[in-house]
């Protein structure tokens, strides 16, 4: 086993070795011609993602053949702990399946990076995203491909208008006993990284008071979506995507951006070390950070990582939203704990 | 003894081989991983410490055989009169009763609690609300995030097993000894208790420990009911080990208990059944007649019909309000009726056909492999017919108490790799369905075999004819019927596996099971219901034509009185 590692090690600096010319030739002419050649004769790659639905995740998929035809991605699209678990798995039996990771866990793209598992590489397009999505990773071996916000979501045909929250502190209030929507923290890296913002601006209190008001535990944070529209609760701490995506079919749902802000959670891609396709990977970084990639992620009610495609209505450009982001360093050391906390609190 | 070679050493041969490669190979991984330190791969005890060392954890186990016991006497409540009273008496609607229960067996668990969730929610659920709205109450009748909740809801979708084991049971038993009861003078109650279904007993124990089994390992229902009434089972408890930090080395040994309790299980099932004879069918023709219940017979039928409600009409209802719906949150109104929702997942949907028919090949092929082999191995234990048979019978109950995900860590960990490769190939699928139902297979088989008397092999062989003529012309038209029904056991539940196939399922292998998950994960309500219906219509049709092929028998056969 130890072994295997040296040699993945010693892959990653090679890969970071090849990267050097790359990122030479973006000063002098940002355009992907010579990588496209390369990754044409790849012919495809495959994609662990968690980043969207099945449907999205293959329209990402098509798009991008369709952009460069004759290069196919073979989509995989679970949650991040199955990606990730399967990921464990390929890299202990020493069997390199994944081209490009994309987790909604960036914790999980730091421990790769730890174990020199991830290929180092700057795509041209990094510097032209949207400010909040820049430098996720000060080191520059995963990138902010896609994001959403967790903010206040409710039913709009069963909850009196004057009755709407506006910030977070107000689900705390007894007229919401029994009505309120949440997920849980250890399957849902959104609800993980609200719970650890709720923590950071009001201590662990907030949670001890929440659960006064006996909030509904899911698992998903697209579980409070379902909890809306059956009536059976009428606040959430909700997600921006899914619950817009669910209002545009007509369903009585809507949005509120808290006055204390909104959790951004940026979502990072990452190419593997020891890729099988590492050109069709790196181009297919420059396209997911690209405008088509960000029209698709609007369409779909995600957020634009791009300042000049802006959302489809119900939802707020960033710029004008309070938004509230956290360290990848402050996520994954808060996680893990915030878990505990949660199941001490709640007990479950 | 033995004159010359045996034939059926080498068939013990090859029998073992497919074990060693489904069973043992993984379960064997499975073990050690749980005594190595997940980083230097040092042998350790650490990982059982962990496991076992927290008392939310010891509470997950608890509750896990709580509600495998409750969820089992519950469904014996459910399975046993339905299934003497569709077998053995004249109960009027046997065809429809048996297309209900086919019903409640096809729908996968995870779909019908959300049916459930729809039903019987404390806020919003129907029938709390009609009951609200009728007696005035401010608080529903029924919770159904609860410990009873979720065993109720478990139990209305796994009592099927019990009522095929106990059915294709009693169909084979004749009258004369119920006669011969009714002749000293027992009424027809006292003669079920103490004849009939004593008569069935392996039946009926079989189904019992498979039923406890596939409470224990289920996952889809705990995740949706447990984590909001906010208890845990040993399921959602495993899937907390794989988040981070994952800890795979402590899955693996908060497993292992597991297997010791089917150990235990199957010690229980031998002391109770070695005490007494079972064999029911004999050589000597036999005359089954239908018990006459006058008025009883309604409410036989009574019974059934609410008990199938529960499980099959009430939840669909439910949800056919979301499959109809561009939005579900609307409610029923006339403009918000579609059926955009089928032909959506019909005509556009990129994957939704391809993982309808994904799992339905996985299923057939898995089926018809785990039927084959439990067959000859039930058949080599219950004739005794070489050494260490019991080992093959053990083992072929092992992957039971496995739960899909534990089994699937494993699979993944023995076949993905070269020099097999079978990552992302459908083959790797078939091979972890035909592992993890092999047990129903095998425990239906040997109930089957069990109730038929050697004699009539015996009169072939005294005839001169060789074993193989014996199974072929005497016990396979015998066992035709119980082994369709083992083969629908397998298939059925392999087409709505989801524990195994979410972790194995590769780009072009994804299987509908694991679609529902994905669009429940989504949040997308209303074409999950429709994919639900579809799966419905799509399993009865193909369960339909294929026991029209082989005889009209099984669930969907005739009322023959």
């Amino acid at each position: 086993m130890p072994h295997a590692i040296t040699r993945r090690g010693l892959g990653a600096m090679m890969g970071a070795v090849v990267a050097v010319p790359v990122i030479g030739r973006t000063a002098a002419a940002a355009d992907t011609t010579a990588l496209e050649a390369a990754a044409r004769k790849e012919g495809s790659l495959t994609w662990y993602t968690a980043h969207t639905d099945g449907e999205t995740a293959e329209q990402v998929g098509r798009a991008f053949t369709a952009r460069y035809p004759g290069i196919t991605v073979n989509v995989i699209r679970t949650t991040a702990q199955v990606a990730y678990q399967r990921l464990l798995q390929d890299i202990k039996n020493n069997s390199a399946q994944c081209d490009v990771f994309s987790s909604t866990d960036p914790g999980h793209d730091e421990a790769l990076k730890a174990r020199k598992l991830l290929a180092h590489y700057v795509p041209l397009a990094a510097s032209v995203v949207s400010e909040p999505f820049r430098g996720v990773d000060p080191d520059g071996f995963y990138y902010a491909t896609s994001a959403g916000l967790v903010l206040i979501t409710y039913n709009t045909s069963k909850l009196r208008a004057e009755d709407v929250p506006k910030n977070w502190p107000d689900l705390l209030l007894p007229k919401y006993k029994d009505q309120v929507s949440v997920g849980h923290p250890a399957f849902s890296g959104y609800v993980g990284t609200w719970v650890l913002a709720m923590r950071k601006l009001y201590g662990w209190e907030y949670f001890e008071k929440l659960e006064k008001n006996k909030p509904q535990i899911g698992r998903s944070v697209n579980d409070t979506v379902t909890m809306l529209n059956s009536g059976e609760r009428l606040v959430a701490a909700g997600p921006s995507g899914t619950t817009l995506s669910s209002a545009d079919k007509g369903n009585p749902l809507a949005l509120v951006y808290p006055t204390d802000g909104a959790v951004l959670l940026v979502s990072p891609s990452a190419i593997m070390a020891n890729a099988p396709h590492p050109n069709a990977a790196r181009l297919f970084m420059e396209f997911m950070l690209g405008e088509e990639h960000a029209k698709i992620s609007v369409e779909k009610r995600n957020e634009s990582l791009r300042p000049e495609v802006k959302p489809l209505a119900g939802a707020k450009p960033l710029e004008e939203a309070k938004v509230i982001r956290l360290s990848v360093a402050e996520i994954s050391k808060g996680i893990p704990e915030v878990i505990e906390q949660w199941r001490d609190t709640f007990g479950t | 003894m033995k004159r010359r070679f045996d034939p059926l050493i080498l068939l013990w041969i090859v029998l073992a081989a497919a074990l060693t490669f489904l069973v043992v190979n993984p379960l064997l991984r499975l073990i050690i991983t749980s005594l190595e330190a997940a980083d230097t791969g040092a042998w350790t005890l650490a990982n059982y410490v962990s496991a076992y060392g927290r008392p939310r954890y010891l509470q997950a186990l608890y509750n896990s055989l709580m509600l495998g016991g409750a969820v089992t006497v519950l469904c014996l409540v459910f399975a046993l009169p339905i299934a003497w009273a569709v077998s053995r008496t004249d109960m009027p609607g046997k065809g429809a009763i048996r297309l209900l229960v086919l019903g409640a067996f096809i729908t996968p668990p995870y779909l019908g609690a959300i049916g459930w969730i729809l039903l019987a929610g404390p806020n919003a659920g129907w029938l709390n609300r009609a009951w609200m709205g009728l007696t005035g109450a401010t608080e529903g009748l029924f919770d159904i995030y609860s410990f009873a909740g979720l065993t109720f809801i478990i139990a209305i979708y796994s009592f099927p097993y019990l009522f095929i084991f106990t059915s294709s049971a009693l169909d084979v038993v004749s009258s004369e000894m119920e006669d011969a009861a009714n002749i000293l003078g027992a009424g027809t109650i006292r003669t079920m208790a103490r004849i009939t279904l004593p008569m069935v007993l392996p039946a009926i124990i079989g189904g019992a420990i498979v039923t406890f089994l596939e409470t224990i390992a289920l996952f889809g229902s705990p995740a949706l009911i447990a984590i909001p009434a906010r208890f845990n089972v040993v399921t959602t408890q495993l899937l907390q080990f794989f988040s981070p930090p994952v800890r795979t080395e402590v899955a693996a040994a908060f497993a292992i208990p597991l297997l010791l309790i089917t150990v235990l299980l199957f010690a229980l099932q031998r002391r109770l059944i070695s005490r007494k004879g079972f064999v029911a069918v004999t050589g000597k023709g036999g005359e089954r007649r239908l018990i006459e219940l006058g008025p009883w017979r309604w409410v036989m039928l009574g019974y059934a019909f609410l008990v199938l409600s529960m499980s099959v009409l009430l939840p669909y209802a439910a949800l056919s309000q979301a499959a109809l719906s561009r939005a579900w949150g609307r409610g029923w109104r006339l403009d918000n009726l579609t059926l955009h929702n089928f032909s959506y997942l019909l005509f556009e949907h990129a994957t939704a056909g391809r993982s309808v028919l994904n799992s339905f090949v996985y299923a057939f092929s898995a089926a018809c492999l785990a039927i084959f082999l439990s067959l000859a191995i039930a058949y080599i234990v219950a004739r005794r017919l070489l050494p260490f048979a019991g080992v093959l019978g053990f083992l072929a109950m092992a992957p039971f108490v496995v739960p899909g995900i534990v089994l699937a860590i494993a699979f993944y960990a023995a076949y993905a790799p070269p020099p097999l490769a079978l990552y992302g190939t459908g083959l790797i699928l078939i091979l972890a369905f035909t592992t993890r139902f092999l047990p129903i297979g095998f425990a239906n088989a040997s109930a089957a075999i069990r109730g038929i008397n050697p004699e009539m092999e015996e009169a072939v062989r005294i005839l001169g004819g060789g074993r193989l003529l014996a199974v072929r012309r005497v016990l396979a038209p015998l066992m035709k019927r119980s082994m369709i029904g083992a083969w629908l056991l397998v298939f059925i539940p392999a087409t709505r596996e989801l524990s195994t196939a979410m972790f194995l399922y590769g780009p072009n292998t994804r299987t509908m099971s694991v679609m529902l998950m994905d669009l429940s994960e989504e949040g997308n309500f209303e074409n999950l219901a429709a994919l639900g219906f579809m799966l419905l219509a799509a399993t009865i049709v193909i369960v339909g034509v294929g026991s029209r092929l082989v005889g009209g028998d099984f669930m969907m056969r005739r009322d023959r009185s």
